[in-house]
């Protein structure tokens, strides 16, 4: 059982119109295990992220959550269906998503953020909610703004509040698309210090990002995305330390002028 | 069919004779109402003494009912004033006075929207105050509630219709004659509403248009 | 002109019909109160419509806010009342006729639908996309991101020119006397006609209008402006 991968992604492909930006990508995610995707803008990698749960739907191949299937499933006659919409929110309960904008829901305070989803799509009564939100906020040190609105937070706990709203489900793994790019350098390192400790608490993660040293630092695996394709996929050590393809050299060099030689 | 021909085609010169009435009313009324929101939103930015009879006005004239300010007009004013002294004339002034009320709020807004240092230029220049409002000021605010004339004018032609009440002889009028003679509502009826929803309609549509191209030449972003 | 202005604001006429009048007035009230619900809910209905992904169906949206929005009220109030029961009752082969009530309700409660249509669809197209999105990601059904996300912020977002629309509304409710709903306005023309005064009858219908939309906008705006406020400090 345990060999199966948290998440596991074949082969999948997504164009939009004309435009293919994902062109065949494949790979697996160990449970508790980080998986980093570096690239420039528009290698793919947020609508990557954005296939796996289901924001976007994937061309072609397939995503598989614990072993089944995201998008499609056998049906007895062994036809593969799309899953009916509501099949999908099911499954995608399990994977907690981070947003560059942070998306919070402006006219509910942060508790009311986090309990929203346990409530209302878990079904949790008012008090278990409650409590499973002051720990998720607990957890990306944000209890004392319980009964804020997020307009009054700064960029950075606003994120920290996502964090925990998307935690606030349980899921079996959690997808950060490029969680501090959109926050100011002296906000980044509360946001990162949360994901850190989320990797360390054993928490499987797909983590799309700019901050090279936080990949270096926290990814168990590396992918280097180049026009919709793995280019370069490896440990932090050997991606980061002696990238094998010269696109990624490159694409290094301009952030970690140091690792180049 | 043979009502639609009856009913309808048949009765076209009543009808025409009615929009013709229907489209009169409204010019007036909206030239009426475009004049009265400038003296009344000048009095209240620029004459101290009467400001607060302006305000009052406009108020009084915006909150209350167009039926009911028709009927006023229509059955109070000729004792009180000694005027007007036709329907046609009571018609147009009450529909004039609630839109001039409107008007006025949006000529203020306008105005005050006009940054204040275009003015002291003008005037640094040696322009006249009046010379500054007529060729800086005016100027812009037209531009800028050109879309609010419009909508403005598409609620005086809906708010039209009951100046048949008072005996108006306008499109609605005609219609329930039409009705009255022949007791069948359905077609006649049925045909009015489609001319004013179809008029309301386009004179919005090309209104609209208007007021983008204007915006445009000169040069101010489309609303 | 001074006898005549002692005349149209003198309060004994008025006064002395009071209780007639009054139960006049509020039929103006239960007028716009059931237009105002009906309004809200077809208005509601037909911007979800204009939002929605599929084409046959944003069209049906459009097509009956541009009907609605561009009838005049007194014309759909005559359409509604002499038309629609014909046209029913040739469908079902029965002679139909609508109380008055009805009639005014149903007539204001699609023009107001279409104003309120559009104000609806204005707001839920000011939500931004990531915030619906965050929601699909919780695994919230669309209809639950709707009452949970989106609704609750439209309606504080449209509520200014929800003010405006629900004043116009109360004031359009005066021509349903017209069709002989015995609002104000209609026991104001009897009461004319038996008294033969109209100055201070009419005067003093057009002050209590005014006096009521005058304080209900006025604390209504003020109300609006503090609980938005409250929220987006």
């Amino acid at each position: 059982m345990s060999s199966i991968p948290a998440i596991s992604v074949v082969d999948v492909h997504k164009s939009f119109g004309p435009l293919a930006v994902l062109k065949g990508v494949s790979f697996d995610v160990p449970r508790g295990s980080v998986v980093s995707m570096i690239g420039a803008s528009g290698s793919g990698k947020s609508t990557l992220l954005r296939c796996i749960n289901h924001l976007e739907t994937p061309s072609a191949g397939e995503i598989y959550i614990d072993g089944e299937p995201m998008h499609f499933r056998v049906a007895g006659d062994g036809q593969r269906k799309p899953r009916p919409i509501a099949e999908i929110n099911r499954l995608r309960r399990d994977l907690g998503m981070v947003f560059q904008q942070f998306n919070l829901w402006p006219h509910m305070t942060v508790l009311g953020n986090v309990v929203e989803a346990p409530r209302r799509v878990r079904g949790l009564k008012r008090s278990e909610a409650g409590e499973l939100a002051l720990e998720c906020l607990r957890r990306v040190h944000l209890l004392d703004k319980a009964g804020e609105y997020p307009a009054r937070l700064s960029g950075g706990q606003q994120q920290r509040v996502a964090i925990a709203r998307a935690l606030a489900m349980q899921p079996k793994a959690m997808l950060f698309d490029e969680a501090t790019s959109s926050l100011d350098p002296e906000l980044t390192d509360e946001v990162l210090a949360v994901m850190r400790d989320l990797a360390r608490d054993g928490t499987t993660m797909i983590v799309v990002t700019h901050e090279m040293r936080f990949a270096r630092e926290v990814s168990d695996r590396v992918l280097f995305l180049h026009n919709g394709l793995i280019e370069e996929a490896g440990a932090p050590e050997e991606v980061f330390g002696a990238p094998k393809s010269e696109r990624c050299r490159q694409f290094l060099s301009k952030y970690l002028p140091k690792y180049v030689q | 069919m043979g009502n639609w021909e009856r009913l309808v085609w048949n009765q076209r010169h009543l009808l025409l004779d009615g929009l013709v009435v229907t489209v009169e009313i409204c010019l007036i009324a909206f030239a009426a109402a475009i004049l009265g929101g400038l003296v009344l939103c000048l009095v209240r930015l620029y004459v101290r003494p009467l400001r607060q009879v302006a305000i009052a006005l406009i108020e009084f004239f915006r909150a209350t009912p167009i039926f009911v300010q028709l009927l006023w007009v229509n059955y109070v004013w000729p004792e009180l004033f000694g005027w007007p002294g036709s329907f046609f004339t009571a018609g147009w002034v009450a529909l004039a006075l609630q839109s001039s009320g409107y008007l006025a709020e949006t000529f203020r807004a306008g105005i005050e929207a006009v940054p204040r240092g275009q003015r002291e230029a003008g005037l640094s220049a040696g322009m006249s105050h009046p010379l500054v409002f007529r060729r800086i000021v005016l100027p812009q605010v037209l531009l800028m509630v050109a879309p609010s004339l419009v909508n403005q004018f598409t609620v005086i032609v809906k708010s039209s219709t009951l100046v048949s009440v008072i005996t108006v002889q306008d499109l609605m009028f005609q219609s329930q004659k039409i009705v009255n003679t022949w007791l069948d509502p359905i077609e006649i009826l049925t045909a009015t509403a489609a001319i004013y929803i179809l008029v309301v309609f386009a004179v919005s549509a090309l209104g609209k248009a208007l007021a983008d191209l204007l915006r445009r030449r000169y040069g101010l972003a489309a609303s | 002109m001074s006898a005549a202005l002692a005349e149209a604001l003198n309060p004994a006429v008025f006064w002395e019909y009071r209780a007639i009048l009054l139960k006049g007035l509020a039929f103006n009230f239960y007028v716009f109160a059931c237009a105002a619900a009906a309004a809200l809910i077809l208005g509601l209905g037909a911007a979800l419509l204009r939002v929605n992904r599929w084409r046959a169906l944003r069209w049906a949206g459009t097509l009956h806010v541009e009907i609605f929005r561009n009838a005049p009220d007194y014309v759909m109030v005559v359409w509604i009342h002499f038309v629609l029961p014909l046209l029913l009752g040739l469908a079902i082969g029965r002679r139909l006729e609508f109380p008055p009530f009805l009639s005014a309700v149903i007539a204001l409660g699609l023009v107001y639908s279409g104003y309120f249509a559009e104000t609806f669809r204005a707001g839920i197209q000011s939500i931004p996309l990531g915030q619906i999105e965050a929601g699909r990601a919780c695994g919230m059904p669309e209809r639950l991101i709707l009452w949970r996300v989106i609704l609750p912020q439209v309606v504080r977002r449209m509520l200014p020119e929800a003010v405006n629309q629900f004043v116009s509304l109360f004031k359009a409710t005066t021509i349903v006397s017209l069709i002989a709903v015995p609002d104000l306005m209609y026991q104001v023309s009897m009461v004319t006609q038996q008294e033969m005064r109209p100055l201070p009858l009419y005067t003093g219908a057009a002050l209590t209008y005014f006096a009521i939309v005058f304080l209900a906008a006025s604390l209504v705006r003020a109300a609006a402006e503090r609980w938005r406020q409250k929220v987006y400090a």
